[in-house]
């Protein structure tokens, strides 16, 4: 079968630790070449906040995989990761095959003053124009 | 002699009703991508409530419109965006 490029971003518990969420890491990783697939790049985010509580939480660990499987080993991840405690919550995407890889993140917040600097302004001027 | 026109000073007189024509930003800059990861970007398309603004404010093109909603609801799944924003 075919294998596809995807990409899973996973939310770890923040009650792991870093080297705790390390090792959930690794051990996603193992059970992703399980299934056959080859990962090819972890990102490892670290403690980020969370915009609302998940199972009291308001943090988390966030690490990103970029890995290529087949549709069905991809089911079987997902079913796999579903039942880990230790995961909140998961995302799985499908990428195309020539995309860039995922950039590294600049690590934790701190950024995100600056937003709405390119847009904000420009999308007030424009429901002005929509009452009139 | 011209049309009068309301004498409202600075620079050109506003068109009335439509306003200016808006271009979606996704198609007049291709460098500008849709990701998921990228909270920068899509936050600039939710209100301050945490919701969607539509493309009808925005001025998305539609196809644009549907990869950015999927990308924040993505991006809320994994507790990246808000689904509501707290009571200011």
């Amino acid at each position: 079968m075919a294998d596809r490029r995807y990409e899973t971003l996973v939310l770890i518990h923040p009650d792991q630790g870093e080297p705790g969420s390390k090792e959930v890491a690794a051990r996603i990783r193992t059970l992703m070449e399980e299934q056959g697939s080859t990962v090819s790049q972890v990102q490892e985010w670290g403690l980020r906040e969370l915009q609302f509580t998940i199972a009291r939480q308001r943090r988390g660990f966030y690490v990103l995989f970029e890995y290529r499987a087949t549709p069905k080993a991809l089911l079987e991840i997902e079913r796999n990761l579903k039942l880990m405690d230790t995961v909140l919550r998961f995302v799985s995407v499908r990428q195309s095959e020539h995309a860039p890889p995922a950039a590294p993140r600049a690590p934790r917040r701190g950024e995100h003053e600056e937003e709405g600097l390119e847009a904000g302004p420009e999308l007030e001027s424009v429901s002005e124009g929509e009452g009139s | 002699m011209p049309r009068e026109r309301p004498q409202g000073g600075r620079g050109a007189p506003r068109r009335r009703g439509m306003g200016r024509r808006k271009v979606c930003r996704f198609c007049a800059d291709k460098t500008m991508l849709i990701d998921y990861k990228d909270t920068r970007v899509l936050g600039n398309f939710l209100s301050e409530r945490g919701k969607i603004i539509p493309a009808r404010i925005t001025g998305n093109c539609a196809r644009h419109q549907r990869r950015l909603t999927t990308a924040i609801k993505q991006a809320r799944t994994m507790a990246m965006l808000p689904y509501a924003a707290a009571y200011p």
